[in-house]
């Protein structure tokens, strides 16, 4: 646990160190004066709400760096302003506690960039963890939506991980266990449904792999 | 015959040794009865992960060691099984208390330079180049990254925006994909 | 020693990670419950290991070890006869939510829950010949019976299927 707050300790403090040069420092020369202008009034706004800002100052950059046309980073960094908004909207409802951890509604964004919804957000906050872990969680969750793995899937094995209480190393190891089944054939939807059965068999009876389940009858003769 | 005994005829099909055009007018019905049973059949795949590492441990505990010596020929054909066992692998990483390590990896035939680029480099297509690794096709590079959530994709020849073929992909927001990596 | 030991183990972790998967549909569609199914073959896994040295020849492993399921998921279906008629309507096994309509995934279910009220021998047929895709002869071999015999268990099952899905149709 110690080895993991230090972790998480290391990337809540990089943002504020980001956060603390202003928009303009760090968009000047890199984009277009409209994008910067932009995403300008749209952090004074996120700062309002409590929103992180560094995700639109990085669609900015991509875009530019992508040579896309301005009107089309606008309506992209928009979106990632509409992202985050929902994301907290749904941490809030979930009933976590103001303010809302801006690394968390950043998380929360990023798995609605990948196909989750409000409510798959709300879900997995509501399991009662510790921020540092449903931000992890947020995190696997996209990345598994990302793999293809459907929505209710996917909330179910994070869900129930989260609930079985494992640590964040064990979460962000489930994509590459899910991607392993598939390369065995499974689809996203039945790897993630073996995993989580798995984790939930696991709250059942206690850690692997003593499950306590009483023994066995005695071997049939050997065929 | 009772009333709910299929025909014999019908049996053949459902063996697959007839086939619904091989029955008489007066079976057919029965016969397509007896296919919409078949296709009701649930023959999608099943996966267990937590039996592999269950099954090794149960093993840890035995005393008896068989021998196995035979088993080399048998496994030979299973080549590259990756057992997880929990540790994440794609991409290959190693884990140090503060950063991860992580190697990009692209297989890009008749490219002259590839780099990648993403929110980690600030998307800077020159920033991180690859090189050339093993055969000429392959390129590679090393980063330490901190723990989070990357997007990126790769840069084929300073234009060509490529996502990772082996990483989860998102929405880029201008119609194109990125490459996720969590780490 | 220890060295080798711990490469024998390596090794068959390999061999379970590539048959685990397709064993557990036998066992899953046998069982009516993808939790017994796991249970069983993760056990079957643990018994062969065990008597791995009575296999003489490794070709014949996979036949071998099949025996060794099979004897676990019959005697499992022995011990909990009752909860798995009971069990089999809540806790089928079914393909993927996400690719099915809901009527495909009724028929399905209706068909394992039918498949339930079988014998466990008639059901087998059933399972290795239409899941698992064995040909009579195949299923012969393995299970070291006759072609006939087993034609006639199948027929018995059709027969007691169609019976099953009038009835809770």
């Amino acid at each position: 646990m110690m080895r993991t707050g230090m972790i998480l300790g290391l990337a809540l403090v990089a943002a504020p160190l980001d956060a603390q040069q202003t928009i303009a420092e760090r968009l000047t020369g890199r984009v277009p004066a409209e994008i910067a202008a932009l995403v300008q009034e749209l952090g004074s706004a996120a700062a309002g709400r409590g929103l992180p800002v560094d995700p639109m100052i990085q669609k900015a950059i991509e875009g530019n760096a992508k040579a896309i046309p301005a009107d089309r980073v606008a309506s992209a960094i928009r979106g990632v302003f509409a992202q985050l908004d929902s994301a907290a909207a749904a941490l809030r409802d979930a009933g976590v506690a103001s303010p809302v951890d801006t690394v968390e509604i950043a998380a929360g964004g990023f798995a609605i960039t990948a196909g989750l919804r409000g409510r798959d957000i709300a879900e997995l906050a509501r399991t009662g963890r510790p921020t540092s872990d449903v931000i992890v969680g947020l995190r696997v969750a996209g990345t598994l939506a990302a793999m293809g793995v459907p929505r209710e899937e996917t909330v179910r094995l994070v869900g129930t991980s989260l609930r079985a209480q494992h640590a964040p190393g064990e979460l962000l190891a489930l994509p590459g266990r899910v991607q392993s089944e598939m390369a065995r054939g499974a689809t996203p939807a039945q790897a993630a449904a073996g995993l989580a059965r798995a984790a939930a068999a696991q709250s059942r009876h206690g850690p692997p792999p003593d499950r306590g389940r009483p023994p066995h009858p005695p071997a049939p003769p050997h065929p | 015959m009772t009333q709910h005994e299929f025909h014999p005829r019908v049996k053949q099909l459902l063996d697959g040794e007839l086939t619904l055009a091989d029955l008489p007018a007066e079976l057919r019905a029965e016969g397509e009865e007896a296919l919409r049973l078949l296709a009701a059949v649930d023959r999608s795949s099943v996966s267990v992960p937590a039996v592999t590492w269950r099954v090794m441990a149960a093993i840890e505990r035995r005393r008896r060691r068989p021998a196995l010596w035979w088993l080399a020929p048998a496994v030979a054909a299973a080549a590259a099984v990756v057992l997880l066992l929990g540790k994440p692998s794609t991409p290959p990483a190693t884990v140090s208390a503060t950063v991860v390590t992580v190697r990009f990896v692209l297989v890009a035939p008749g490219a002259r330079q590839v780099s990648v680029a993403g929110t980690f480099n600030r998307w800077d297509p020159s920033a991180t180049p690859l090189v050339r690794s093993g055969t000429a096709d392959t390129w590679v590079a090393t980063l330490a990254l901190p723990p989070g959530e990357h997007q990126y994709a790769f840069v084929v020849d300073g234009a060509r925006w490529v996502p990772d073929p082996a990483a989860p992909a998102v929405d880029d927001g201008f119609g194109r994909r990125n490459s996720v990596l969590t780490l | 020693m220890r060295a080798v030991l711990a490469g024998d183990r390596d090794r068959y972790a390999v061999l379970v990670e590539r048959y685990r998967d397709r064993y557990a549909r036998y066992a899953a569609r046998m069982l009516g419950s993808i939790d017994a199914a796991e249970d069983a073959v993760q056990d079957a896994f643990v018994r062969a290991y065990d008597q791995l040295a009575q296999c003489h020849d490794p070709d014949k492993f996979v036949g071998w070890f099949f025996l060794i399921l099979r004897n676990r998921c019959f005697a499992e279906q022995r011990k909990y006869r009752s909860q798995v008629s009971l069990d089999a309507a809540a806790a089928v096994p079914t393909s993927d939510r996400s690719d099915d309509g809901t009527e495909t995934a009724e028929r399905r279910r209706a068909l394992q829950r039918a498949l339930m009220g079988l014998t466990a021998e008639q059901r087998e047929v059933f399972v290795l010949k239409h899941v698992e895709g064995l040909s009579y002869i195949e299923i012969a071999d393995r299970l070291n019976t006759s072609v006939p015999s087993l034609k006639m268990r199948m027929h018995r099952a059709y027969d007691r299927l169609r019976e099953q899905l009038r009835e809770h149709a």
